[in-house]
């Protein structure tokens, strides 16, 4: 029983480990039974000096060279930078570094964040379909038909808000004074606190339009972030994109007062009139229509008359459906069309 | 005369910030013969040992950026070995998946002095069969602490168990090689 106990703790002080306590009663122990000494003596030799065992190690030398010639590439992109190699001081060299790392943890650091904000849920509404959804933060959203929005489950929890549409959809935001509420869309991205506007953003359209109806909002177009543009009430902003160039595209910027239009003894407000169900459009030609009726009743429209692209109508939609909507039409201008399940032509 | 040990922490700055070489290679000759030692007695053949431990250098020379975040370089850089030696093991093995605890582990005492009178061959000899039928991570616990000098925190992280079970592990490798010591010198 003592034996085992001597050795037990003479191993706990070979590995360094033992207590000053422990090692008082090891001494005890020795000085009652003198032959542990032998087994102190003996388990000293087998223990040899770390050090002297790294020192030992008669290759070293060698293997380090070879590893410098099979690692050449990995250990020398970064050789450049040493000193004594090239003309730069070695302030400027620890500038660098400190740079690097710097942005190196910058980018970890955004990284984490963007994943943090990761947009993990998203809600659909297909053609011919508006859909309204309330986001666990109280916003509430009205997607407007073939429009996707993407947000974080977690978005009541968030510093900021973030949200990405692809399409319309109209934001009748909570107030949260330190979580603003952002919209990113292709071209454009809103920044906002409470308020309700409206955003059409289709990315087979060339205009990208906000609309504001109370509040105030932040709007930056994403190809110029520092220019930033404030909306007032009752204001909307337009970005066209020109026709020419795949490089420079040729954009223009446009704020403009909403104007309600007075159609039937009714005023709507164009922009925003889709979230009631209602399909306002204002002396506008048929070609500019089109995508607006695709969207909204789920039907592809092709024009085999050239005069027929510029008709221009004025009217308000509500529970019609693609026929009853084009006979209507027809009764102001004169076409024909042929509707064949969900393709339209107009001649 | 024992060498000092390098100031590891210096060199992984200098590593790290300045993509120092030099530094690099006294990191490697402080940590390499460690590293092969290790690689070696889990997988018993000295060119997968040594290739490993080469790369595990590489890797550290890699993320190198990282390291000044690394609390113990001696104790990341065996994690890193004993993940790759059973990463190696598990390709060539047929079986499953190996463990750490199935791994047949090669101690070796390799006691070079001459001066060591007490300690003849044969008694070395002795004393390795009577650690061969130790369990591998018993036989991993006596050989980390006795040749590598780590303390029982740092050989319970890089063997994935706790203190003290690194500590009942020392005391039954050690047991055992007192028991031959026992019989062969007559002792009480």
């Amino acid at each position: 029983m003592e034996r085992s106990r001597v050795i037990e703790l003479l191993a706990r002080k070979m590995a360094g480990e033992a207590t000053q306590r422990e090692l008082e009663e090891l001494n005890e122990l020795i000085a009652r039974y003198p032959d542990s000494v032998y087994y102190e003596e003996i388990l000293k030799q087998l223990w040899p000096n770390a050090e002297d065992i790294t020192a030992d190690y008669p290759d070293v030398d060698r293997i380090y060279e070879c590893h410098k010639l099979r690692y050449h590439n990995e250990l020398t992109d970064s050789a450049m930078e040493i000193p004594s190699r090239n003309g730069y001081s070695y302030k400027t060299i620890s500038f660098i570094a400190l740079t690097a790392c710097f942005l190196f943890f910058m980018g970890l650091f955004y990284l984490h964040s963007i994943n943090k904000n990761a947009l993990n849920t998203q809600l659909i509404a297909g053609k011919g379909m508006r859909k309204n959804i309330r986001l666990p933060d109280g916003t509430m959203v009205w997607l407007n038909a073939d429009s996707k929005l993407s947000y974080n489950s977690d978005i009541a929890g968030k510093d900021v808000r973030i949200v990405h549409l692809v399409g319309e959809a109209f934001f009748d935001v909570a107030h949260h004074e330190s979580q603003p509420f952002i919209v990113n869309t292709e071209k454009i991205s809103v920044r906002v606190l409470g308020t309700a506007f409206n955003i059409k953003a289709y990315p087979v359209d060339k205009k990208s339009v906000a609309t504001l109806l109370r509040g105030s909002i932040e709007l930056s177009v994403n190809e110029q972030p520092q220019q930033k543009i404030i909306l007032n009430p009752s204001e909307k902003f337009e970005l066209v994109e020109g026709e020419n160039g795949v490089l420079k595209t040729n954009v223009t910027l446009m704020i403009d007062h909403i104007t309600p239009v007075r159609i039937g003894g009714n005023e709507y407000i164009e922009e925003v009139s889709w979230k009631n169900n209602t399909l306002v459009f204002h002396n506008e030609s048929f070609e500019d229509l089109k995508p607006r009726l695709e969207r909204w009743f789920n039907v592809k429209i092709d024009f085999h008359s050239a005069q027929s692209k510029s008709y221009r109508f004025t009217g308000v939609f509500k529970n019609e459906n693609i026929k009853e909507a084009l006979t209507a039409m027809q009764l102001i201008k004169p076409f024909t069309f042929n509707l064949k399940a969900h393709d339209v032509i107009i001649y | 005369m024992p060498k000092p040990s390098p100031d590891l922490t210096n060199l992984i700055c200098d590593i790290a910030l300045y993509n120092s070489e030099n530094a690099y290679e006294k990191l490697f000759k402080y940590l390499f013969p460690a590293l092969y030692r290790f690689c070696y007695c889990l997988l018993k053949s000295r060119e997968q040992a040594e290739e490993i431990a080469n790369d595990v250098m590489i890797t550290l020379w890699k993320n190198r950026i990282k390291l000044p975040e690394i609390q113990n370089i001696k104790v990341y850089s065996f994690v890193i070995a004993r993940n790759l030696c059973l990463n190696a093991i598990n390709k060539t093995s047929k079986k499953e998946l190996v463990f750490l605890e199935d791994i047949d582990v090669q101690l070796v005492l390799d006691t070079l002095d001459p001066e060591q009178l007490l300690i003849n061959d044969e008694l070395k000899k002795k004393l390795e069969q009577a650690t061969h039928a130790l369990p591998s991570r018993c036989k991993l616990v006596f050989k980390l602490i006795k040749e590598d000098g780590l303390s029982y925190k740092e050989t319970a992280t890089i063997l994935n168990i706790s203190t003290k079970t690194v500590d009942a592990h020392l005391v039954t490798a050690v047991k055992k090689l007192t028991a031959v010591l026992k019989v062969e010198f007559n002792l009480m």
